[in-house]
């Protein structure tokens, strides 16, 4: 019992990467009908910048010029380099999907795909092939819970993870902008009808989305402090399918099919060994995508690819 | 012997009953009508009869032959082509591929065919653009065989749409509103057409339209359709001055 | 032309009626003039390249026309043009010009016989000028077989990317289950391997054996490809994109899993059987049966269910065939070329399967264009020239690239020479005079 609790924990802990970066995807495949498949790479960057911030944080407060304690340089690190990955996010719809709006949906995959690995090329050029070390930030402790060892920076991080989309899910709600995505993704076309810019919600769309995985970048460096620039490339096609697995249209079925699969990782783990670890969990994705194509939350509709 | 027998066709759309008992004799050489109020079902019963949708009820049956649950290419092949209501073409493909490709069940060089260029798919292939060519000509559109469809003015797209259905060698031929968006002058040809497709290749046509006068001037007999049900039977003079018929048009737009 | 308008005529000033001229002589020049001038061509490079080079102040021959001296050294760029000039096109434009009148006599002779001689007889030629170009360096032989087999890629992603117009990402999957049928096939038969054993057969049968392994590949891969075509049957575009998306990562996660193939570390020792003819002539196959198979009505029937699937239907086609064959063709010919890639260069792992050689191969589609065989050619060939072109900007390569496809997709969506067919017969067909202005 007290393992499969002490699963339960990493599960959520993986989970909270997987949805905080499937949101991004789900929100913009659901207002812009687009894959953006740089997404993953924006996480890649999100992570980088808040590396380098928290580093650059640190090394002030070591020098005695900014004595910052470290929770506040961890809370700054994450709003900052939330903003800054935002505004990257905004660049990128700006230049690389905003020409597109118009073409084949194919063009706008494969510029996507381009623009990702610009992003990692730029990171490898700029940063060189070493590995960075994320700064320890937070002192780790260990908790006992009957038997269950919890860190304290899982705690943080799942709940970090949840108030973010809290806050997501209010912003979406109960916010102009909000509605102005939601009204978008039943009907791109007419919303600009009604006086709404459709580019104005795109930028919003974008640079929400890239706040998250900028996040769960922060989040993910915190977890495991070694970064690379193809780490992109490993989490994020596995957030995007679990955006799929989600449904079109459905941000709370993105969450929860980021979570979903965390615990199919974690949980297959316990069964097979490590290295099947992949090959099982999307075989099963694989499996619930055939008899169920629109995902768990998302509408029977399909979308066609026209040339 | 009928051509065509559909007895009893029924079908629920979840709770929507979009048609209901519908019945229909068609021998061959025909050319019958079908006529009602938007949203009556006539499309519906089209879509049945060459299999786009399964019926819930009813037996739908070609030669004697049933074709329930065929699939819709099946159904083509054994005889049923059919023209659609919003135009249907392949965006970025000729006319005359358009035709050809109606003859696909035809051939028989198979893959290996396709591949190597053997003899018998260079000549199936000859034969094909000849069938192909003959039918536009027959259209009147012939010298447009090589324009990529989009380019075409309406009308000719209208054509290029009946000689690809024609192409699938049916022996009855729906068409759904086939002079819908047409001024009078092409409708005036359309119905020529028509007529001379009957006359000349000897198929039965099940026509759908909401231009009475194209109604009255082709169809031996005609059925009215009202949500789904047929109300009324008939040769055209008993059809235009039957009161259920008019009560169904009433209120509702009607182009004569 | 002289335009006369109310007294006034244009008369064409010398340098461009030079040019319309040439132009004119030129357009007279049949495909085997052309082979024939790049023949001459080469042989040239052959007896005076190197002197040549040296005099123009490179320490070697270009490898790849000088392309690598724009980025790399800069300097040499003048000298790099005139070598071009001299060696390449000087050759070439004079041989095809003097050749035209007997190279049209021959084309026209050769329209007696059956298609196939003249085929048989220009795709000679080509092969004698590509080894001979290969000849002169191993670097070239490399480049070419890399070029070869992007060709095949690209065909083949083309029948269900364009040709098809679905989304599929499950080409990476396709090759590494090619490339690895085909590697355990001939290292089964020839090779003393760890796990497998020793070598059932003598050496002598390789040259058998070695397309049996290429089919049994992509054989291999049409039969993964099932996996993608019968989900194809009930969705499509983006749901058919994740589902081959998924695929890609399954064979890639399989393959890291299977011990006997090495795993993650790759599977090694393959023979060296993918010789420059050997890949010429599985290219050249693979170009002509697509175009064949594209040409057909049975192969247009692929655009017919990309363009309206209802309508496909209601006209006889066979839809459900139509996407089983064009899936498990593509991947056939995906199939083959993993294997030829595993065998030039005697290492597969299943590293090099992922979202990076996705990007690769839909690259090579989208840019060359999508629905045209001359423009996977175009596609493949144009993306490994460029890429062995800015190889002096080493890692800026993977910036100028994305960027240059970035620009062809907002300004050509569908790619560079899309939709365009590929006869056969008019590139065959000797070259008329143009008619007297």
């Amino acid at each position: 019992m007290a393992s499969f609790l002490q699963n339960v924990i990493n599960a959520l802990q993986a989970g909270s990467f997987y949805a905080l970066i499937a949101l991004g995807y789900s929100m913009v495949y659901s207002v812009l009908m687009l894959f953006n498949f740089a997404h993953g790479d924006i996480f890649m960057s999100g992570a980088y910048i808040g590396f380098f911030i928290s580093s650059g944080l640190v090394s002030l407060a070591v020098a005695g010029l900014l004595p910052l304690p470290h929770w506040l340089i961890l809370a700054l690190t994450i709003v900052l380099a939330m903003l800054a990955t935002s505004l990257l996010g905004i660049i990128i719809e700006r230049i690389g999907y905003r020409p597109l709006r118009n073409a084949p949906r194919a063009s706008a995959a494969i510029t996507g795909l381009m623009i990702g690995i610009i992003l990692e090329t730029g990171n490898l050029r700029l940063f060189g092939a070493a590995r960075r070390n994320f700064p320890a930030l937070i002192e780790t402790r260990s908790y006992q819970l009957g038997g269950v060892s919890i860190t304290n920076t899982r705690i943080i991080i799942v709940v970090v993870s949840v108030l973010l989309m809290l806050a997501l899910h209010q912003v979406v709600r109960h916010t102009k902008w909000g509605m102005g995505m939601r009204a978008m993704a039943y009907d791109y076309v007419a919303v600009p009808l009604m006086g709404v810019s459709g580019s104005s919600i795109a930028v919003m769309t974008f640079a929400i989305g890239s706040a998250l995985a900028a996040a769960a970048g922060i989040l993910y460096g915190i977890a495991y402090p070694v970064l690379d620039p193809y780490m992109g490339i490993i989490v994020g096609w596995k957030a995007f399918v679990a955006a799929i697995l989600g449904g079109r249209g459905s941000v709370i079925g993105a969450a929860l099919a980021g979570f979903l699969l965390g615990f199919i990782e974690i949980f297959v783990a316990t069964i097979f060994p490590s290295t099947v670890r992949d090959l099982i969990a999307y075989s099963i994705i694989l499996i619930i995508l055939t008899f169920r194509p629109h995902g768990f939350f998302g509408e029977p509709y399909s979308a066609q690819l026209r040339l | 012997m009928a051509l065509v027998q559909v007895h009893n066709l029924t079908v629920y759309f979840g709770g929507l009953r979009a048609v209901h008992d519908f019945n229909v004799v068609i021998e061959p050489g025909q050319i019958r009508g079908l006529i009602g109020p938007n949203g009556a079902g006539k499309t519906t019963v089209f879509n049945l009869i060459t299999g786009i949708h399964q019926p819930t009820e009813g037996t739908i049956t070609l030669d004697g032959k049933s074709v329930v649950g065929l699939q819709p290419y099946q159904i083509a092949a054994m005889g049923i082509a059919r023209t659609f209501q919003n135009l249907r073409l392949w965006r970025h493909m000729t006319a005359i591929e358009h035709v050809k490709m109606a003859r696909y069940s035809q051939l028989s060089y198979g893959l290996v065919g396709a591949f190597f260029g053997t003899s018998k798919r260079v000549r199936e292939e000859a034969e094909t653009e000849a069938i192909a060519m003959r039918l536009m000509d027959m259209m009147g559109i012939g010298r447009l065989a090589n324009e990529v469809v989009t380019n075409l003015p309406y009308g000719v797209q209208r054509k290029v749409e009946m000689a690809r259905a024609l192409a699938a060698s049916p022996k009855l031929l729906l068409l759904d509103e086939p002079t819908a968006g047409m001024n009078p002058e092409e409708l005036r040809e359309m119905v020529q057409v028509i007529r001379q497709i009957r006359d000349r290749l000897g198929l039965a046509i099940f026509l759908i339209e909401h231009r009475m006068k194209v109604v009255m001037d082709l169809c031996e007999i005609i059925q009215t359709l009202d949500f789904g049900e047929v109300i009324a039977e008939g040769m055209p003079e008993e059809i235009q001055n039957n009161p259920k018929v008019i009560d169904a048009y009433l209120g509702k737009e009607v182009v004569i | 032309m002289p335009i006369e308008r109310a007294g006034l005529t244009t008369r064409r000033v010398g340098p461009v009626r030079l040019l319309a001229k040439m132009r004119d002589a030129f357009a007279q020049v049949p495909l085997l003039g052309w082979l024939l001038g790049a023949l001459a061509a080469v042989i040239v490079e052959r007896f005076a390249g190197y002197p040549l080079a040296l005099d123009v102040g490179m320490s070697e021959m270009p490898a790849l026309f000088g392309l690598e001296n724009v980025f790399g050294q800069p300097a040499l760029i003048p000298g790099t043009i005139l070598y071009v000039l001299l060696i390449y096109l000087l050759p070439l434009g004079i041989v095809a010009w003097l050749s035209s009148w007997p190279a049209n006599w021959l084309a026209k002779k050769l329209l007696r016989f059956p298609q196939r001689i003249s085929l048989l007889i220009h795709l000679a030629l080509l092969y004698a000028v590509l080894s001979q170009w290969a000849s002169l360096g191993d670097y070239r032989v490399l480049l070419l077989k890399f070029t070869l087999i992007a060709i095949i890629v690209t065909l083949s992603l083309n029948v269900v990317n364009g040709f098809m117009g679905e989304f599929s990402c499950s080409h990476p999957g396709f090759m590494a289950l090619g490339a690895y049928a085909a590697s355990v096939v001939t290292v089964l038969c020839f090779v003393h391997n760890k796990i497998l054993g020793a070598p059932l057969l003598p050496h002598a049968p390789g040259l058998l054996i070695f397309p049996l392994s290429l089919m049994v590949g992509g054989l291999v891969a049409a039969f993964g490809a099932l996996f993608v075509a019968i989900p194809s049957f009930r969705t499509r575009g983006d749901y058919l994109a994740i589902i081959s998306l998924a695929f890609t990562f399954i064979v890639k996660s399989l393959i890291e899993n299977l011990e006997i193939v090495g795993g993650a570390r790759g599977f090694m020792g393959q023979p060296d059987f993918a010789s420059l003819p050997a890949v010429f002539v599985v290219a050249a196959l693979s170009v002509l049966t697509i175009n064949n198979f594209v040409r057909s009505t049975l192969g247009k029937a692929l655009n017919a269910v990309r363009d309206d699937e209802t309508a496909a239907n209601a006209m006889t086609v066979n839809t459900r065939r139509t996407k089983m064959t064009a899936f498990l063709f593509s991947a056939f010919w995906a199939g083959v070329a993993g294997g030829l890639f595993a065998h030039v260069i005697r290492y597969v792992n299943p590293g090099s399967f992922g979202i990076l050689k996705l990007s690769e191969v839909l690259a090579m589609v989208y840019l060359g264009g999508l629905n045209s065989v001359v423009g996977s050619i175009v596609g493949a060939v144009g993306l490994n020239v460029l890429m062995e072109a800015l190889r002096p900007l080493e890692i800026l390569k993977w910036i100028v690239i994305p960027v240059l496809l970035i620009l062809v997709m907002i300004f050509r969506p569908t790619g560079l020479v899309a939709f365009r067919e590929f006869k056969v017969e008019e590139m065959l067909k000797p070259k008329m005079k143009p008619p007297e202005r």
